[in-house]
């Protein structure tokens, strides 16, 4: 069971200790441009002026993503900022208005945000929110990710077959997920007819609660005394 | 100058100073989302 969740919803996020203290608030949402798994948070600092701070939150040590707010147990998780850097070499960096390719060469349109899946076996990159280039287009559209993702230099690669599963709205996106992977493993020519169980349950669309890797614990927002 | 002059020319510095600086904290501290160089492979 995983639940789908726009990234762009967890940054100005407060990450709150088990002890209550709010430490920060999530900057950046990074994950790996290879694997399209979830790497963590850079974070800001709290209050008005404060600037970036130099420690990061690896996604490993987040103990509950609640819809107000990332609990951590304690300040010590949060590592240097080099943990989330990656390597030298690739391509990488800022997605948000990133073209999205398919590798027959169409362009989809840009990117506004990217869709995750929080679920027990871990958290994934599974689609993005783009804004078409097809002015007939709805304003909104969502692209399903294959299980390994390409990143140039400028552009998101999909395959061709994405553009069959591409969804208007987040409701039933995570299941024609499911289903572009299952063609993609099965390695069916684009235009077949797709049979067989998804892969996964059908996810939840709801952008709220949704369990870290070790969330045995409710949200903040479900306990009370917490800060919000 | 007057001295109540000078203290409106200080404070209006200030003010002018403040602002910047939370201007540019503001633009530091926007966040997004962003692909690692490489990630950890399944």
């Amino acid at each position: 069971m995983s639940v789908l969740l726009r990234a762009a919803e967890l940054v100005k996020r407060p990450v709150v200790t088990l002890a209550g203290e709010d430490v920060a608030q999530i900057k950046d949402v990074v994950y790996a441009s290879a694997s399209g798994e979830l790497a963590g948070f850079t974070l800001n600092g709290r209050g008005m002026f404060a600037g970036p701070m130099r420690k990061t939150l690896p996604w490993a040590a987040v103990h509950g993503l609640g819809p107000d707010a990332v609990m951590i147990k304690d300040e010590s998780v949060l590592a240097a900022r080099k943990a989330l850097d990656g390597e030298r070499e690739g391509a990488g960096g800022s997605v948000l208005g990133s073209r999205v390719l398919t590798d027959g060469g169409r362009d989809l349109g840009r990117v506004t945000d990217l869709i995750l899946a929080v679920g027990e076996g871990g958290t994934d990159a599974v689609g993005y929110e783009i804004e078409p280039s097809d002015e007939l287009a709805p304003r909104r559209q969502f692209v399903p990710l294959p299980d390994t993702l390409a990143v140039s230099g400028e552009a998101l690669l999909v395959p061709d077959a994405a553009t069959e599963f591409i969804r208007d709205d987040l409701a039933g996106f995570g299941a024609a997920v499911d289903e572009f992977r299952e063609r993609l493993r099965a390695g069916a020519p684009p235009g077949s007819t797709v049979t067989g169980a998804p892969i996964d349950a059908p996810a939840d669309v709801r952008p709220d609660v949704a369990p870290g890797p070790e969330a045995t614990q409710p949200a903040a927002a479900e306990r009370p005394g917490e800060p919000r | 100058m007057e001295w109540w002059e000078w203290i409106f020319v200080i404070l209006a510095a200030l003010l002018f100073l403040t602002v910047m600086f939370y201007g540019v904290q503001a633009r530091r501290r926007r966040g997004g989302i962003v692909a690692q160089r490489a990630g950890r492979r399944r």
